[in-house]
């Protein structure tokens, strides 16, 4: 399996190459074309209750998409839905990711995606919701975040404070604790909240330069107020 | 050469942020970590620490991984282990200066997910309590959000429900019945306490045997009730229910019942604006509105006290039920929100005989002259 990236920069595409037989999960919606080789065969990852529950509890896409090359080696191009970068990371077996829920946008087939529960303060001021998704396994995985993505990089120990609506991914071997902004901290856009989030090393912590609620108060104060 | 099936997480000096996938073997004298030096060439360099240099704590972001730490040649190392059979070797290998801290360190890991799950669980059992409650209409929810709803919202949501119905029909200015009408409702609401609705009553000129009350107070009695009904307690009973439907919020615990959870969660956290647009919709509907069957109980036992407490008969108002009942029921509209049964009746009978008894108080006008002004009677042709 190959991947490359088209177009980097706001409005991104990724083409992957799949030989006979392998086949690539993708976030559904996100296939735009593929050789006439590829089947997609809508899966319910984790069984029907693990759909269901991301559906429910993370707001994730009841299905993903399985792109197959069973019909010989193919390509597919893949794209996410908002205007940002696409980050590809290479799973090593040992290395594990978690996603905030609208990072996910493919992974091969031996990566596996599990929802997972945070503690309930993460969860309450965390912003991402109770539920996030674990990436562990072997192989491609890709996110997609809205904006440009910045890898922070933690040697073990070392700290660094993120807003938590600019989250897109971080290793399992970073902490974190919730806590309240101090003023200066305060994203004018979002729902005031105020909360931010402090890794501590080691690992690598994603984050995306522009922040989707933010956005979406902003678009909001040009639609007409309909009574 | 085999393949390379790394088992932990190296981080130091000269590996990348990520952590340099490593191969743990736990020995005799201490741990020997194998990390690809040459990736492409697949050359491997490994490295013994014995377990004296060794710390250990519990960390990772679920603090269920095993890190050890050690200074090496080329400074600090840090392993993040989660694999359980390393885990499991680490721990029965190692001696007791490490085992103990983390025996402690993994004792602690223990007890703080037993008190998610036991935060979950009450989280869960919570929410699955109110949602179900809702379901099932749990009363006291309601309660509590019509609680939060202030009488001017109330009477502006019945004020424009009763103005639109009003202007499709013919509406009778004054004359014998509505100074009868009024007389009425005075006598029934003058002796409420502290009563917060100004009452509007209107009498409509139509066939239709029929009266209600919206939200807010504002009542309606049809010339069709008022010719089936053989004395003037009779009308009363009927308004007495009605009314006691306004003074209860039955009406609102209907709205808020029809709405559901989003608006009972928006007003209880005291977001009542949204409902706005919501209510105006809903005016409509109002007129169609059926109460539950407690409501009606409730209506019909307060009403009944509301007439004793008037000094107006009050077995008035079982015997125009009854009499309403008798005759072809399909043509009664109040029957269609009201139904009658023996078991109502006898409610109110029982009710009725436990009332210490009073000499009722007449009202002021001629009933069979009122009746008289409403045109023919009903059945008879003007
Ligand atoms: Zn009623």
């Amino acid at each position: 399996m190959k991947s490359e990236i088209l177009y980097p920069g706001a409005f991104p595409m990724v083409r992957v190459e799949l030989a006979e037989g392998e086949h690539i999960k993708a976030e559904s919606g996100a296939m735009v074309a593929c050789s006439p080789t590829i089947d997609i065969e809508s899966k319910m990852e984790g069984g029907f209750l693990g759909a269901l529950s991301r559906k429910f509890l993370t707001g994730e896409k009841f299905f993903f998409q399985t792109l197959r090359a069973s019909r010989g080696a193919g390509e597919v191009l893949l794209a996410p839905t908002v205007p940002g970068e696409i980050v590809v990371l290479e799973l090593d077996g040992v290395s594990e990711y978690m996603v905030q829920k609208d990072g996910f946008l493919a992974g091969a087939d031996g990566v596996t995606i599990d929802s997972q529960m945070q503690s309930m303060s993460r969860g309450l001021l965390g912003g991402e919701g109770f539920f996030i998704l674990k990436m562990s396994g072997k192989g491609m995985l890709l996110l997609n975040s809205f904006g440009a993505v910045h890898k922070i990089e933690l040697k073990p120990g070392q700290e660094y404070i993120v807003d938590n609506s600019h989250l897109v991914a971080w290793s399992t071997t970073t902490t974190y604790n919730i806590e309240k902004a101090t003023s200066g901290w305060v994203a004018s856009f979002t729902s005031g909240e105020g909360f931010v989030c402090r890794f501590r090393g080691p690992g690598l912590v994603f984050i995306q330069s522009r922040n989707p609620g933010g956005f979406g108060a902003w678009v909001r104060q040009f639609i007409p107020v309909t009574e | 050469m085999t393949e390379f099936h790394p088992n932990a997480l190296c981080f130091g000096e000269e590996f990348p942020a990520t952590g340099a996938p490593c191969l743990v073997h736990v020995e005799g004298h201490g741990l020997t970590v194998t990390v690809l030096s040459d990736a492409d060439a697949g050359e491997r360099r490994s490295e013994s620490v014995p377990f004296s240099e060794l710390t250990v704590s519990a960390g990772g972001l679920d603090h269920d991984q095993l890190v050890a730490t050690w200074r090496g040649p080329t400074g600090q190392r840090t392993l993040y282990l989660k694999n359980p059979d390393v885990i499991r070797a680490f721990r029965q290998g190692a001696p007791d200066h490490l085992t103990i801290p983390l025996e402690r360190a993994a004792e602690q890991v223990r007890q703080v997910r037993q008190r998610h799950r036991m935060v979950w669980s009450i989280v869960g059992g919570a929410l699955l309590a109110s949602v179900l409650g809702l379901w099932f209409g749990s009363d006291r929810l309601v309660e509590l959000a019509v609680d939060r709803i202030p009488i001017e919202w109330e009477r502006k949501l019945g004020e424009s429900a009763y103005y639109d119905f009003l202007a499709r029909q013919e509406v009778m200015k004054d004359g014998p019945a509505v100074t009868a009408v009024t007389e009425m409702t005075h006598r029934l609401t003058d002796p409420i306490p502290k009563n917060p609705y100004p009452f509007e009553i209107t009498v409509v000129k139509s066939d239709v045997i029929n009266a209600f009350a919206l939200p807010g107070g504002y009542i309606v009695v049809f010339t069709g009730l008022m010719k089936k009904a053989e004395s003037p307690e009779e009308v009363a009973g009927v308004l007495a229910h009605e009314l006691n439907h306004v003074l209860q919020r039955h009406g609102l615990e209907r709205i808020v019942k029809q709405l559901g959870f989003v608006a009972v969660v928006s007003i209880v956290l005291g977001n009542p604006p949204g409902l706005g647009g919501v209510m105006k919709q809903l005016g409509v509907e109002l007129m169609t509105l059926k109460f539950g069957r407690a409501q009606e109980v409730e209506a019909d036992l307060t009403g009944l006290q509301l007439l004793h407490r008037a000094k107006i008969d009050p077995s008035g108002m079982i015997t125009f039920f009854q009499r309403l009942a008798e005759k072809d029921q399909g043509r009664v509209e109040w029957l269609s929100t009201h139904p009658m049964s023996s078991a109502r009746a006898d409610r109110l009978k029982v009710e009725l005989a436990d009332m210490p008894k009073q000499i009722p108080e007449p009202f002021t006008f001629d009933w069979t002259k009122v009746r008289a002004t409403l045109g023919g009677h009903a059945g008879g042709s003007p």
